[in-house]
């Protein structure tokens, strides 16, 4: 039989980021795939060496459109560390709030991606629609529906009042409500399930060799979760369980993350439930001492590290970004070879790219 | 007359008119069962007219002739089919065998569309093209022998008698239950639609076949395939459902028009209800289960009719 | 990644007896991070280490990092806890030997540090650029002595 080139992006209606990769098909099934990066590489983190602390806030929100949030906790907390500052805790659950709001928000945008790519519309806009009710909550929190801009050096910009809790927690139940439907969806569909079961198929050994982090990594059996090894606070004070998966195929990744959707509503209740009172923000100030510090946290996606080096200005001297998606567009090509040229889309859904994360 | 017939009702102008009516009625279903608003119902017309004023691009290398006679040998194909279909209790044109001169011309399009791919130049077109071809050997099989079973049941291979004859007894669907249902499924094989569309699924192969076609050919492709649903609906109701012998025109065309408004609905029920298959899921279900199923349905019905 | 914790101890001593000439140096960044610093030469070694005495085999990333005084190099690792091992190249000699023998994860952060900084990564598989365009000419973008355009 002969081979021939597809291209798949940079432009292609199952991206919704440009990125190419180059497959190699025979028949129906992937000999092998190359992979490009870089087209929307912005220089965020040479950028970031020209902004100040403050600024950069704002800029590092940008890294990613989805999990902007977590960019911005991750940053600030390590900012926060470099100045020995203590945020008030109840700035922490605020915080922590928006992440996990964040977290729902990014697993049914995702859990849409994947119905629309294997052919499941329905799914797709029933996901799409119980999103609505995370972005409202979070557009009535912050102004925002995706870029909050929530975090400040010391704290959070925000506040909520008793009235405005009691709307969050009705929303909740709604959610709570649609979530567990669309796990039971995900659990039992059978169409869902041939189109997910096998496919994409990565062993411990493999995720251990990359490197993997996040979902991707949870549904390959490997447990870990940074919420609860390392819990910054407020994790250390709330209950949730990490689900794990063996079975390391795309819909293992689906049901780990519907589970995790499930525990983040459980989170979002705990937090406003045993939100403290207080001030939400510490000042801080604007020049930074020097030192270095490595911030990392739990991201929708798995682990985000961020290196800041502070030569005592207000500029910082560098910031490396690391997201999650990097670590899972290494296992593509392992991913990709031997499957049906069908099932390209049903893969790279799985891995969850965000491609403006991994360019920066 | 014949002119009135063939220009009018039941032909072109008829054809045209319930193929933009189900065309938004299925976009309708579909968007109410996912709880979106849906089209208003001049979309479809609007959307015809916008692609003939489109430009029209022939992508260099690919068979400029081809590209431009294949839809509209398709659409030829379709509408020459719906001439022989009963619509109600009228019968433009009608002699002992024309179930299957209708079967042929309604595989016809399956023909033009691998053609299609075939002559362009994207790889996604000629991947399109390859599955429309394994998906035509997956479906049609089946879809031809339970359409049989009617036939032999009736003692005849004219679909205007198989109707009269069910509109006697009782209807098809009712006698070989199983038989409408692989009629079924093998209509959405033949459709292209959710979830069989595996030929032109969009996170795939973009629009498979049609990837590169444009403007007023792509418009035709369209309507070409939503008067073969329509067509595909009135054979069924005609073949399953007793189509609609009534004397009075006034009669006969209200029952005829809500028992193909069932099939329509069943059809955008099942494109909501399923992901889309794999075209080697398909091949497997096609032979391992559908043609199975269809020779024994088409054994009982001669062991216990002939 | 993994969520067993090592010991600290037992790390620092193992690494002492496998390079006794060395003097370790090792600091704790806020947020519980170690890092510990190697000379180039020894930092295959101490990661092979790392890898098959500790299980630690979860490589976060490469941050590339212009000081002016050189390039350093950090490695971030995680096991339960943050471990970074630091080394320092000067300008004139960037070159380090490629950890993706050991860590098939590296690859697309040394290919970053290389692109992005000019560091050479000997016996790296595929070293063209991850995310500047092939054909780019002009300095490394995040070198210090880098132009803003």
């Amino acid at each position: 039989m002969n081979r021939i080139t597809v291209p798949i992006g940079p432009q292609h209606p199952l991206l919704k980021e440009p990125m190419a990769f180059q497959l190699t098909v025979e028949g129906e099934s992937v000999i092998e795939s190359t992979l490009r990066l870089g087209y929307v590489h912005r220089g965020i983190e040479r950028l970031c060496q020209e902004r100040t602390y403050v600024q950069n806030i704002h800029l590092v929100e940008r890294v990613c459109g989805i999990c902007s949030h977590v960019h911005t906790t991750t940053y600030c907390q390590g900012v926060e560390a470099l100045l020995g500052l203590e945020v008030p805790l109840r700035g922490l659950y605020l915080r922590t709030l928006l992440c996990e709001l964040e977290r729902i928000h990014s697993h049914l945008l995702w859990l849409g991606v994947l119905a629309r790519n294997i052919g499941f519309d329905t799914i797709f806009m029933y996901a799409w629609r119980d999103r609505e009710i995370v972005l409202d909550i979070m557009e009535d929190l912050s102004g925002g529906r995706v870029s909050h801009a929530v975090n400040v050096i010391g704290g959070v910009r925000i506040d909520l009042t008793e009235e405005h809790r009691d709307t969050i927690l009705s929303q909740l139940d709604l959610l709570d409500k649609q979530v567990a439907h669309l796990l039971g969806i995900v659990e039992h569909e059978r169409s869902l399930k041939a189109r997910t079961q096998n496919i994409g198929h990565l062993s411990l050994e493999d995720v251990r060799r990359y490197c993997v982090v996040g979902p991707v990594a949870r549904a390959s059996g490997l447990n870990v979760d940074l919420r609860r090894d390392r819990p910054p606070p407020p994790y250390d004070r709330l209950t949730f369980t990490v689900p794990v998966h063996e079975d390391g195929d795309v819909w293992a990744r689906t049901w780990v993350r519907m589970r995790e959707t499930v525990e983040s509503v459980r989170l979002c209740r705990q937090i406003l439930t045993l939100l403290p009172d207080g001030p939400v923000a510490a000042r801080a100030r604007r020049r930074v001492p020097a030192g270095e510090v490595i911030s990392r946290s739990e991201a929708p996606r798995g682990e985000v590290i961020y290196y800041i080096r502070s030569d005592g200005s207000d500029i910082p001297a560098r910031v490396k970004i690391r997201t999650p998606t990097l670590t899972s567009l290494i296992t593509l090509p392992t991913q990709l070879e031997g499957v049906n040229m069908a099932d390209v889309s049903v893969v790279l859904a799985g891995v969850d790219l965000c491609i403006a994360c991994a360019d920066r | 007359m014949a002119l009135i017939n063939l220009l009018f009702f039941p032909g072109f102008t008829f054809l045209f008119m319930c193929a933009l009516f189900f065309e938004w009625l299925d976009r309708r279903i579909i968007a109410r069962f996912q709880e979106r608003v849906g089209p208003p119902w001049f979309q479809p017309l609007a959307d015809f007219i916008k692609l003939l004023a489109k430009e029209d691009i022939v992508p260099s290398g690919a068979h400029a002739k081809a590209a431009a006679l294949l839809p509209m040998f398709s659409l030829t194909a379709v509408l020459t089919a719906g001439l022989y279909v009963p619509v109600g209790n009228v019968v433009t044109a009608s002699f002992e065998g024309d179930l299957i001169v209708v079967l042929f011309l309604l595989s016809l399009p399956a023909l033009g569309y691998f053609l299609a791919g075939w002559t362009s130049v994207g790889v996604y077109s000629l991947i399109g093209g390859h599955r429309s071809l394994l998906q035509y050997f997956s479906y049609e099989v089946p879809f031809l022998m339970a359409v049989a079973s009617p036939a032999i049941l009736s003692g005849s291979w004219r679909i205007a008698s198989i109707a009269a004859y069910q509109s006697q007894t009782t209807w098809g669907a009712l006698m070989q239950p199983l038989g409408f249902i692989l009629a079924i499924i093998g209509l959405i094989g033949k459709l292209k639609r959710d979830p069989l569309d595996i030929p032109k699924a969009k996170s795939e192969v973009v629009a498979g076949s049609l990837t590169d076609f444009s403007g007023r050919k792509i418009a035709l492709w369209h309507l070409s395939i939503y008067i073969q649903t329509v067509v595909g609906i009135f054979l069924l109701v005609n073949l399953f459902l007793g189509g609609s012998s009534h004397q009075s025109l006034f009669v006969a065309l209200p029952i005829f028009g809500l028992k193909a408004l069932g099939i329509l609905i069943l059809l955008s029920m099942i494109s909501v209800l399923y992901a889309r298959l794999r075209i080697d899921q398909l091949a497997n279900l096609g032979w391992r289960v559908l043609a199975p199923l269809a020779l024994i349905q088409l054994l009982v019905t001669i062991w216990s009719g002939g | 990644m993994s969520n067993v914790k090592f010991n600290l101890e037992a790390l620092l001593a193992a690494w002492q007896r496998a390079f006794p000439k060395l003097k370790l140096t090792m600091e704790t960044l806020p947020l519980d991070e170690v890092v510990v610093a190697f000379p180039p030469e020894y930092l295959v070694p101490a990661v092979c280490v790392l890898t098959e005495q500790f299980n630690v085999r979860h490589l976060s990333t490469i941050t590339g990092d212009d000081t002016g005084e050189g390039i350093a190099l950090l490695y971030h690792f995680w096991s339960g806890s943050g471990l970074t091992l630091r080394t320092r190249l000067p300008y004139d000699a960037l070159h380090i030997p490629s950890l993706t023998g050991i860590i098939p994860g590296a690859v697309f952060y040394e290919r970053e540090a290389a692109e992005m900084l000019g560091v050479i990564f000997e016996g790296h598989p595929a070293p063209q650029p991850l995310l500047m365009p092939d054909d780019w000419e002009g300095e490394h973008p995040l070198r210090a002595s880098a132009e803003d355009r």
